[in-house]
């Protein structure tokens, strides 16, 4: 079936946009968000900490807990934060939309397109 | 005594065997409880989907499990006891791989799904942007490079199953005997018993439990599979840091310890009266002693003290030769005491240790630090790392491949590579690589199956959860225990893919709990295998599904339409089996090259279709081929640039993945902006819902 210009919009008196879909995309862009966030302190700490080049002496590597401190600050603490972000993501951000009824029988839910 | 259980009385290598067969049993129950169910549902919606009704403990394992290949308990530990403390920003970015993973797409992709009825990916393409041409190389694309990856899977499950049968007699002897009886076969020449035999058990049983259970099966396995992972690690953590004396005293060894170096050491030997052999593994030394201490007092003070390990067997024939030391390629005075007369001169690949304290572990408690000095008490039979003491050959020269490197590269970045300028992981690499985990990732087709088959929104966020904790769980602890490992076990870069069982059997053994190594073993073929049972049914699907149903028989009877899969899954399963008899080189390179091909294709295209109405089919069609074509450029540059294809041209030091990803991103939008906007009709079934009236 060819595509047939739309010069209307979808949205008319009786549509409008699906609650899920736009919750959906707030939802990808808050991950993609937290995502970024994520790479912006943990790289350029890690790199800024932890890459110390030529000069450096091991009888001065800093620790907490065992782990070097460019690790613990750059990437066990974000981790961690992460996870509770999950958290608020999973239990306070993300909604329980309805995604729809299983098709019985997927063959016959598009007629064959 | 008698041990009440059996389990309790076998060896850490039979132990791995005894697991290994408990496991099997455990994966066909099972499939035969997951084909019993198949009975009372629609067929291929049941065996490719599970009828979209997974529940949060089989729909977050499964993901995370299926996420979790057989790199993550071979090539990431061996990485870790390679490289030190900067594989934990190489891995860094799994913190937010779950909410990329699942939360990016997950509900919308489930939605999508349910609204055309799909079942498989070409599926959703196919009704989603309303093209069955589309849908047809959405088909091809996801058949090349799943075949490809699925090869390249099978030989990871059976050299990670050779790996840890190595030492067991029970698996060996059998081996040597297939060996004999299949010399003659002239399409398995020159394959080695162990991995053809490894292959076949390996390959058979997940081809078999696969095809028999689907879907189902397939997951519950891979619940049983993540299950097995997460208490293999958690439990080896204590092990390690006990066997260590805690992470500070480890991560302080470890800041001064320097790289062992490669290179090649000219050895002399004993005499040759009988043939003279050194297997893989094995170590040799050159050492000196005080002789005044040595007549004085009996005790031998170590003036100079080498260590090495044989990275490539060695066997003399007795009666050889002797080699002048100038062929041997040694500059040595003839007359030297180190050259005796009826000494025999070999060149051998080695890694010399380099570290002080390695060469103390390496001895196995047989040398000794005392204020007065480093006293031998005898040579160790074996290493705690493998491999035998070799007394009758000693290291007269060395020439090493590399310069030596500071104390200081393990726990630092970028972190230590042998031949590398600039290092394991520089800036440009990391920030590749939190492109590829955490985004890249998040565009697998075999990923977006398990998205599809969820039950509704609330298992979603629960599981978004669950495998966060997971990942926590797997994957910062792994860090830990195989930085330690560099501690405890030393000398491994000579066959750091056996870091894990080796590890396995050196903290069980320390403990007094061999049986348990068992347990931590079945990680790494539980991890490969929960992957490969996930991509063969990807396969079989786009193949039975997208192919056969809806092009050439779409009025095809369920009856037939279930003998159908089952014959096309056992065609594919055993077509790679044995595609993988012979595998191609360059494996871990395979499973990136297909991995990150995946992700140039299909991530765009998917993305935009879920959340931008304007873009329409003509719009995706070209961002999944200008993917294909950017990241495929940068491998064929790589032929011209690094003489390797699978040395792919990276510009600015970005991965092949970055540039493939760019380029369909872009893509998309200009194209479906320069061309007609889809079908009003269409893009109110996936993004628009009626207006309520009277609300």
């Amino acid at each position: 079936m060819p595509d047939t210009p739309s010069p209307a919009s979808p949205l008319d008196d009786d549509h409008e946009w699906d609650p899920t879909f736009l919750n959906c995309r707030r939802e990808a862009l808050t991950a993609l968000g937290i995502w970024f966030l994520a790479l912006s302190w943990t790289v350029p700490f890690c790199y800024l900490n932890g890459y110390p080049g030529e000069n450096f002496d091991p009888e001065n590597l800093s620790t907490v807990f065992g782990i070097p401190s460019w690790t613990f600050w750059g990437v066990v603490v974000p981790w961690l934060v992460c996870d509770v972000v999950t958290v608020w993501f999973c239990f306070f951000y993300m909604r329980d939309d309805h995604l729809g009824a299983a098709p019985e029988d997927a063959a016959d839910a598009e007629g064959g397109a | 005594m008698s041990l009440p259980f059996p389990l309790l009385a076998v060896s850490a290598g039979s132990a791995a065997l005894v697991t290994f067969l408990l496991y099997m049993v455990g994966v066909f129950v099972l499939a035969a409880l997951s084909n019993r169910l198949m009975q009372s549902k629609s067929f291929l919606s049941e065996y490719f989907l599970g009828s979209r009704g997974l529940g949060v403990w089989a729909f977050a394992l499964t993901f995370a499990a299926t996420a979790a290949s057989g790199g993550s308990f071979t090539g990431f530990p061996s990485k870790i006891y390679t490289h030190g403390w900067i594989l934990a920003l190489w891995i860094g970015s799994y913190m937010v791989v779950p909410l990329c993973g699942l939360g990016f797409m997950g509900k919308r992709i489930n939605q999508v799904a349910r609204i055309s009825g799909a079942i498989t990916v070409p599926d959703v393409i196919r009704d989603r942007f309303r093209s069955p041409a589309f849908a047809g190389l959405t088909v091809a694309l996801i058949v090349f490079f799943i075949s490809v990856n699925l090869i390249a899977q099978f030989k990871s499950g059976a050299l990670i199953l050779k790996t840890l049968l190595a030492d067991v007699p029970q698996f060996t002897e059998p081996a040597a005997w297939f060996g004999q009886v299949t010399a003659n076969w002239s399409f398995l020449a020159g394959v080695d018993p162990q991995y053809t035999l490894c292959l076949l058990t390996f390959g058979i049983a997940v081809v078999v439990y696969t095809t028999y259970g689907g879907f189902h099966a397939v997951v519950w396995t891979d619940v049983m599979q993540g299950v097995v992972m997460v208490c293999g690690v958690l439990l080896m953590v204590p092990l390690t840091l006990w066997a260590v004396g805690g992470l500070p005293n480890a991560t302080a060894v470890v800041a001064q310890q320097t790289p062992p170096q490669r290179g090649t050491a000219t050895l002399k030997l004993d005499p040759l009266t009988t043939d003279f052999e050194i297997a893989k593994g094995d170590w040799v030394h050159a050492l000196r002693v005080d002789e005044d201490e040595l007549n004085r007092t009996g005790r031998l003070k170590v003036v100079e003290l080498e260590v090495y390990r044989i990275l490539d067997s060695v066997f003399v024939a007795a009666g050889t030769p002797k080699t002048p030391p100038a062929e041997a390629g040694v500059e040595l005075d003839p007359n030297s005491p180190d050259m005796l007369p009826g000494w025999w001169a070999k060149d051998v690949p080695v890694l010399k240790i380099t570290s002080p304290d390695d060469k103390v572990r390496a001895f196995d408690g047989h040398l000794e630090q005392t204020d007065d000095g480093l006293f031998l008490a005898g040579f160790p039979e074996r290493s705690p790392s493998g491999g035998e003491f070799v007394a009758s050959a000693a290291v007269v020269s060395f020439v090493a491949a590399h310069d030596p490197v500071k104390p200081g590269s393990y726990v630092t970045g970028p972190g230590y590579k042998a031949g590398s300028d600039i290092g394991f992981l520089p800036l440009s690499l990391a920030i590749s690589f939190f492109f590829m985990w955490a985004i890249s990732g998040s565009g697998q087709p075999h990923y977006w199956v398990r998205l599809m088959a969820f039950k509704d929104a609330k298992t979603l966020r629960r599981s978004i959860l669950m495998v966060a904790c997971y990942y926590t769980l797997i994957y910062l602890p792994l860090v830990i225990i195989f930085v330690c490992a560099r501690v405890l076990l030393p000398g491994m870069e000579a066959e750091s893919d056996r870091i894990m069982p080796a590890m396995a059997v050196f903290l069980t053994q320390n403990a007094g709990v061999a049986w348990l190594a068992g347990l931590l073993v079945a990680a790494p073929f539980a991890a490969v295998m929960s992957t490969v049972d996930s991509v063969l049914l990807v396969i079989s699907s786009a193949l039975v599904r997208d192919v056969y149903q809806r092009n050439v028989n779409p009025d095809a009877s369920e009856k037939r339409i279930k003998w159908m899969t089952y014959v096309v899954t056992l065609a594919v399963g055993f077509g790679a089996m044995l595609g993988a008899l012979n595998p191609p080189r360059f494996l871990q390179d395979i499973i990136v090259y297909t991995g990150s091909g995946l992700a140039s294709c299909f991530l765009a295209p998917m993305i935009y279709g879920l959340y931008w109405p304007r873009v329409n089919k003509a719009g995706a069609m070209a961002g999944m081929l200008a993917g294909f074509a950017a990241h495929l450029s940068m491998y064929v540059a790589g032929i011209w640039v690094n003489d390797s294809f699978f040395e792919a041209y990276k510009p600015y030091d970005l991965d092949p993945v970055l540039v493939g990803l760019f380029t369909s991103f872009v893509t998309v939008p200009v194209v479906s902006l320069l061309t007609p906007a889809p079908p009003v009709d269409l893009v109110r079934r996936y993004f628009c819902r009626k207006v309520e009236q009277g609300v």
